[in-house]
């Protein structure tokens, strides 16, 4: 028996033996995730109304469509303006927290918990919470401003296109904002007290240590929060469509509820579907440089 | 001695091997199980209701399904979504069917709501059961049109719901409003009195569009008349005309005198529609149901509120309605027990003890010692003939874009002649399509 034979075996069992280990992570992996994306991608080139078995091909007619209809238009700019605010706001806000709460005192946990809190409610608990708050009779932000004498800022909040599509934003911000905000705690701990203490010692005041020191090291926070955030703003559906329903008329469409709308509602599947892949694309897009980071840290 | 490894590496990779085949087992199965589309029922299962029931109503329904499994031995379970509406129920009730959970019954709403179940061959006809059953006379014939695709009996009509103004009287006599309005003037100056006396007059929300729309409905009812209105809804007529640009001028003008819930576009249907009970608007458009739904949780005596025939100005005096009814699924294994479990729903004592205050049953009108409200609207509605509702009239996607005009008007976004020219381009290219 020569040892290439004798080794052969061995080798297999080898190549084998992983393979059967990641086998059922595989199997979920390629019949949740790859199959149904690849048949959306199919869907997505035809007419299916989303009920009936007849359907054909129709090439990229369906996304040649999205150039036509003014709602994807309303849809992409709505997007686009989430992703800045519900991005920027929530960072900042919840670095500014952060700072705030780092610091060692009695009530801090409290209040970490408090900012944190939104975070865990869910976003139709939210939802109803916020319209409540706008509600343009009985709401507690035109009673506030009634009150205190700026009834000329009152507003029909959600009943309006100039002002529905910020008004949900607002409610994101609220939501959002305690996510980045547990992160950079996090990464403050990590901050060694020594580099301010020396900093202190030449002289250094408090802004210029946060510019120096503070920021510069949660560099890996930023970029962590910065494309979860990204990733996430894309996927935007639940606040819009439980608080708005994408209205007044189209003014607070995005595209997920615009997707929503033409799948289940329309009965567009087809249409809905090349929507849902536009979003994806947009989505991994965004993720990739977050993921080749991941990967060369690794 | 070379002999020994070979069962000790062999047990390990059999063991894994069946390892790896167990946990894959379950993703094919359910891969398979998606592949192969739409389950059917069997008898075993018993049979499935979906409705959109309040909790209240379910429960009186569950009663009801118990008697009914007490009589035939048959199981039945009742599955809800309350409160999702015509906005968005019937995507929930397409998930379920898509994903091969499709209930053997099913309650919707006619027209072009359910449509596009039949269309698409999801439900089966139901000619024999009426037969059976003798349905034909001893449901509303309104009911039964409504139920009725193609020329086929697609559903069983459960409510022929009919709208009207439902008011708080107590209101209107304090205000200085002694009798319901009988010509659309008068509907007009009783809305400038009580909005004198300090309360809006008429409660809408128009979030999902289809609540502010009874308003528009009812407007274009005044301006174009019984006959031009329903050639509108069929798109038999131009929408581009003076009729209908006066009712985008109608709408406008009740919202910039302060006849309608303030900022009503982005106030909730359910808010604005209780509105009235809480005392906060005079009236709202709406049906029976809210004297069991609103009025009587509230506690307060029946005698404070009413119901009246909103004035059209013509001498056939119509008003909105739509047909709620049930259909049979054709994955449903057992059609002849279901439409049997139907029948029992239909029944004038099932009905009765449903609380149905519109019942598509002819013998079920509801009790006027325990309903007098929905008695009296029951009378009042006898005398008037319906037109569709207009989110029945219009595909979804057709109707979401005319919520689009009417919140485009009410924001001053378009011009009442420009709407009437988009309504009627959206109109076109939706007969285009067809």
């Amino acid at each position: 028996m020569s040892t290439e034979t004798l080794d052969r075996p061995r080798s297999n069992r080898r190549t084998l033996t992983p393979l059967l280990f990641a086998a059922p992570a595989l199997v979920i992996y390629l019949g949740f995730l790859v199959w149904p994306a690849l048949q959306a991608l199919w869907i997505s080139l035809t007419d299916w109304d989303g009920l009936s078995d007849d359907n054909s091909f129709v090439g990229l007619d369906n996304y040649l469509a999205m150039l036509d209809d003014n709602v994807v238009g309303i849809a992409a700019v709505n997007n686009i303006l989430w992703s800045v605010v519900t991005i920027v706001l929530p960072m900042a806000l919840g670095l500014l927290l952060a700072v705030v709460l780092n610091r060692k005192s009695r009530t801090s946990p409290v209040l970490r918990t408090i900012f944190y809190a939104p975070a865990v409610l869910p976003l139709v608990a939210v939802a109803s919470i916020w319209a409540w708050l706008y509600d343009p009779t009985d709401g507690a932000i035109n009673t506030v401003l009634g009150a205190v004498g700026l009834d000329f800022l009152e507003q029909s909040w959600l009943g309006q296109d100039s002002t529905a599509i910020w008004a949900v934003m607002i409610a994101a911000v609220w939501v959002r904002t305690g996510f980045p905000m547990l992160l950079y705690l996090a990464a403050l701990q990590s901050i060694p007290d020594e580099q301010y203490e020396a900093a202190s010692m030449d002289g250094a005041n408090r802004w210029q240590q946060f510019t120096r020191i503070t920021f510069p090291s949660l560099k890996d926070t930023h970029y962590i929060v910065l494309a979860l955030s990204l990733i996430e703003s894309f996927k935007v559906f639940d606040l819009v469509y439980a608080m708005t329903y994408g209205g007044p008329g189209y003014s607070t469409q995005v595209m997920g509820t615009w997707m929503y709308a033409n799948v289940f509602q329309y009965f567009n599947a087809g249409y809905g579907t090349a929507i849902a892949v536009v979003i994806t694309i947009v989505a991994i897009a965004a993720g990739v440089p977050y993921v080749r980071s991941q990967v060369r840290n690794s | 001695m070379t002999s020994s490894p070979r069962p000790r590496s062999t047990r390990p990779q059999a063991r894994r091997g069946f390892l790896a085949g167990a946990l894959s087992l379950p993703a094919v199965a359910s891969l398979a199980s998606c592949a192969s589309g739409i389950a059917t029922s069997s008898a075993a299962e018993g049979l499935t209701l979906l409705t959109y029931d309040d909790i209240d109503a379910a429960n009186l329904l569950r009663e009801q399904l118990t008697a009914f499994e007490d009589k035939t031995g048959l199981s039945t379970t009742l599955d809800t979504v309350p409160g999702s509406g015509a906005a968005q129920f019937p995507d929930k009730l397409r998930t379920r069917i898509l994903g091969g959970n499709a209930p053997d019954i099913w309650r919707i709403w006619g027209g072009q709501i359910a449509q596009p179940f039949v269309d698409a061959d999801l439900t089966i006809d139901l000619e024999k059961y009426y037969d059976s059953y003798a349905w034909d006379a001893v449901l509303s014939g309104s009911g039964v049109e409504g139920m009725t695709f193609h020329g086929e009996k697609h559903g069983a009509p459960l409510n022929v719901a009919s709208l009207g103004a439902w008011c708080n009287a107590r209101i209107f006599e304090e205000a200085g409003v002694s009798a319901p309005p009988v010509t659309y003037d008068e509907l007009e100056s009783a809305n400038d009195t009580i909005l004198e006396y300090g309360v809006t007059p008429a409660g809408f929300g128009g979030k999902y569009g289809w609540h502010i729309m009874r308003l528009f409905e009812f407007l274009l009812e005044v301006t174009a008349g019984p006959e031009l209105h329903d050639a509108l809804l069929l798109g038999e007529a131009n929408w581009d005309q003076q009729a209908v640009v006066e009712a985008f001028d109608l709408f406008l003008t009740w919202d910039s005198r302060g006849w309608i819930t303030e900022g009503a576009l982005g106030v909730a249907p359910a808010d604005a529609e209780q509105s009235f009970v809480q005392g906060t608007s005079a009236y709202t458009i709406s049906g029976p149901w809210i004297e069991t739904q609103y009025i009587a949780p509230s506690g307060q005596p029946r005698e404070e509120f009413s119901t009246f025939l909103l004035p059209t100005g013509h001498d056939d005096v119509r008003h909105s309605g739509f047909i709620e009814g049930l259909m049979i699924s054709t994955t449903c294994g057992n059609p002849d027990d279901a439409a049997a479990l139907i029948d029992h729903i239909l029944r004038p004592e099932t009905q009765a003890a449903l609380q149905n205050t519109q019942s598509a049953t002819l013998e079920a009108a509801p009790d006027p010692e325990e309903f007098p409200l929905s008695a009296q609207w029951a009378q009042i509605r006898e005398e008037s003939a319906i037109y569709t509702i207009q989110d029945q009239a219009f595909p979804k996607a057709v109707a979401d874009s005319y919520f689009a005009l009417q919140s485009d008007v009410l924001q001053g976004n378009s011009a009442p002649s420009q709407a009437a020219r988009d309504m009627q381009q959206i109109v076109a290219d939706w007969r285009d399509s067809q």
